[in-house]
C-alpha cells in the first residue's frame, strides 16, 4: 500500500522535504511506521517527541494504516 | 460566536464594536515576535502550518473554550509565513459579561493553542539562515 507522510518543523529539517511517499506492507501500524521514520532520520529525531495524525486527525492510539492514508508525525507545536 | 482566520501578511485587527450591551469585558491579546530566541538574535520568525488541520484544530479549540467558560464570543487570527520582529503573529479577542471568565478563557485558549494546533516556528537568524525554533511550551 502507498502512504503519504507530511513533514513539518524538525521532521522537515531532518529529511529536507515537505513530503515522503512510502510503499508499506498491508497491516503496517502507525507505531511501526514511526520506528521506520526515526530509523530513516538517522538519529536526527531521537530527542524529539512525535504525535501521530492520520488524515489530519490526532490519534489517541495506534492503528493499522490503509492504502492512501496521509500521515504526519507531529513534533511539539509552537503556535502563538 | 467564533471567528477563526489563519492567513499570510500583516494582521488587520478586529474592528472596535461599541454596540455590545451584555459584555462588560473585552479581552484583547496580541502575540508579537521577540528579537531573541534562546539568547540568539533573530530578524523574524517564519510560521508553518499543517494546512487544513491547523484551522480545524483552532476552530475546535475555540468551540471547546466557549463551552468550558461562560464567554460570549471568541475571535482569533493567526498569521503564517514570515513575521518580522515586533510584528503581531496572533490576535485574540474575547467578550464576556465579567472580566474574570474572559481572563480565564483567554489564558486557557492560548495554553491549549500551544499544545494542540499544528503550527510551528522557524527562526530566521541575522545571517539569513533558517532553522526550526527550539521554543515549545509543553
Amino acid at each position: 500500500m502507498k502512504i503519504k507522510i507530511k513533514c513539518f518543523s524538525q521532521v522537515k529539517y531532518a529529511f529536507g522535504k515537505d513530503e515522503l511517499k512510502m510503499e508499506l506492507e498491508a497491516g503496517t501500524s502507525t507505531s511501526e511506521l514511526e520506528k521506520m521514520i526515526r530509523a530513516k532520520a538517522k538519529g536526527k529525531l531521537d530527542d524529539i517527541s512525535l504525535r501521530v495524525a492520520v488524515n489530519q486527525k490526532y490519534l489517541p492510539n495506534e492503528i493499522e494504516l490503509k492504502d492512501g492514508d496521509e500521515v504526519a508525525f507531529i513534533p511539539p507545536v509552537q503556535g502563538g | 460566536m467564533i471567528k477563526i482566520e489563519i492567513s499570510e501578511g500583516p494582521i488587520p485587527f478586529f474592528l472596535n464594536d461599541d454596540s455590545r450591551q451584555q459584555d462588560g469585558a473585552e479581552l484583547i491579546f496580541n502575540g508579537r515576535v521577540r528579537a531573541t530566541e534562546h539568547g540568539d538574535s533573530i530578524t523574524a520568525l517564519e510560521y508553518e502550518q499543517y494546512e487544513g488541520m491547523a484551522e480545524a484544530e483552532l476552530i475546535q479549540l475555540a468551540k471547546d473554550t466557549c463551552q468550558k467558560f461562560p464567554i460570549h464570543d471568541l475571535f482569533c487570527k493567526h498569521r503564517i509565513g514570515k513575521v518580522d520582529v515586533g510584528e503581531t503573529s496572533l490576535h485574540v479577542v474575547i467578550w464576556s459579561k465579567h472580566r474574570q471568565e474572559g481572563i480565564d478563557a483567554m489564558s486557557w485558549f492560548i495554553i491549549e493553542l500551544k499544545k494542540r494546533v499544528p503550527i510551528w516556528k522557524w527562526a530566521i537568524l541575522e545571517d539569513g539562515s533558517r532553522i526550526p525554533s527550539e521554543c515549545s511550551h509543553d
